[in-house]
């Protein structure tokens, strides 16, 4: 039972510690809206099976792209992916 | 009636200063009405709403404390509190104001898994 969990609040609401105090193997993260600003975090994650996205949309807006991302194992992802990401997933948890 | 679904309910806000642990309360009250599973979780800040004492007549409100007893009367049995929330701000079960569950970050991560959906306020 895998969750994607949403981040939309900067790094500064320090919602990334709780929601990775709760991760499982599978769980995977995709920064939208005012979540992006985590791409310059580093060592934002520290279990190795999880994926972060960002969506493209929200990050280009903002000024950011894939050279401003210092973790890796991350995906700058369209909106057509982000639906399939919904998909995929079993269910998905907000963090806002 | 289509078959219940289980939901589990995230309280992460303290009381008073936003309306976010109302919200939650309300959705979570709601879908025991129409005979869901519910769970509810109080996380981070969320655990100063079941602080003993309250008293929001002071500040014109409605004291959220006492709501939190309804919890039991609407079929919301599975109440539960993270054991590291508490710590972190100096609180034992004897400060809260109603019987929890309190769990650790794994198990809560659990809960999580099995529900299925979640909201996360």
């Amino acid at each position: 039972m895998s969750c994607l969990h949403s981040i939309s609040r900067s790094p500064s609401h320090r919602l990334v510690d709780t929601c990775a105090s709760l991760l499982r193997p599978g769980d995977a993260i995709i920064f939208i809206e005012d979540g992006c600003f985590h791409c310059l975090q580093v060592s934002l994650i520290k279990q190795v099976d999880i994926k972060l996205y960002y969506l493209e949309a929200d990050m280009q807006a903002r000024g950011l792209g894939a050279s401003n991302i210092n973790g890796a194992k991350s995906e700058i992802v369209d909106y057509d992916r982000f639906v399939d990401l919904c998909c995929e997933h079993d269910k998905l948890v907000n963090w806002f | 009636m289509a078959e219940p679904t289980s939901i589990t309910f995230i309280s992460r806000c303290a009381p008073y200063g936003q309306h976010k642990p109302k919200l939650c309360m309300d959705m979570a009250l709601a879908a025991a009405v129409f005979e869901q599973h519910v769970s509810y979780i109080f996380l981070e800040d969320g655990v100063f709403q079941l602080l003993r004492g309250q008293d929001a007549g002071a500040i014109h409100s409605k004291t959220l404390g006492n709501a939190l007893e309804t919890l039991e009367l609407y079929g919301i049995d599975k109440v539960y509190v993270d054991r590291e929330s508490l710590s972190r701000r100096n609180l034992k079960r004897e400060d809260l104001i109603i019987e929890v569950e309190i769990l650790d970050r794994i198990a809560i991560a659990n809960l999580l898994a099995e529900a299925d959906s979640v909201f996360n306020l």
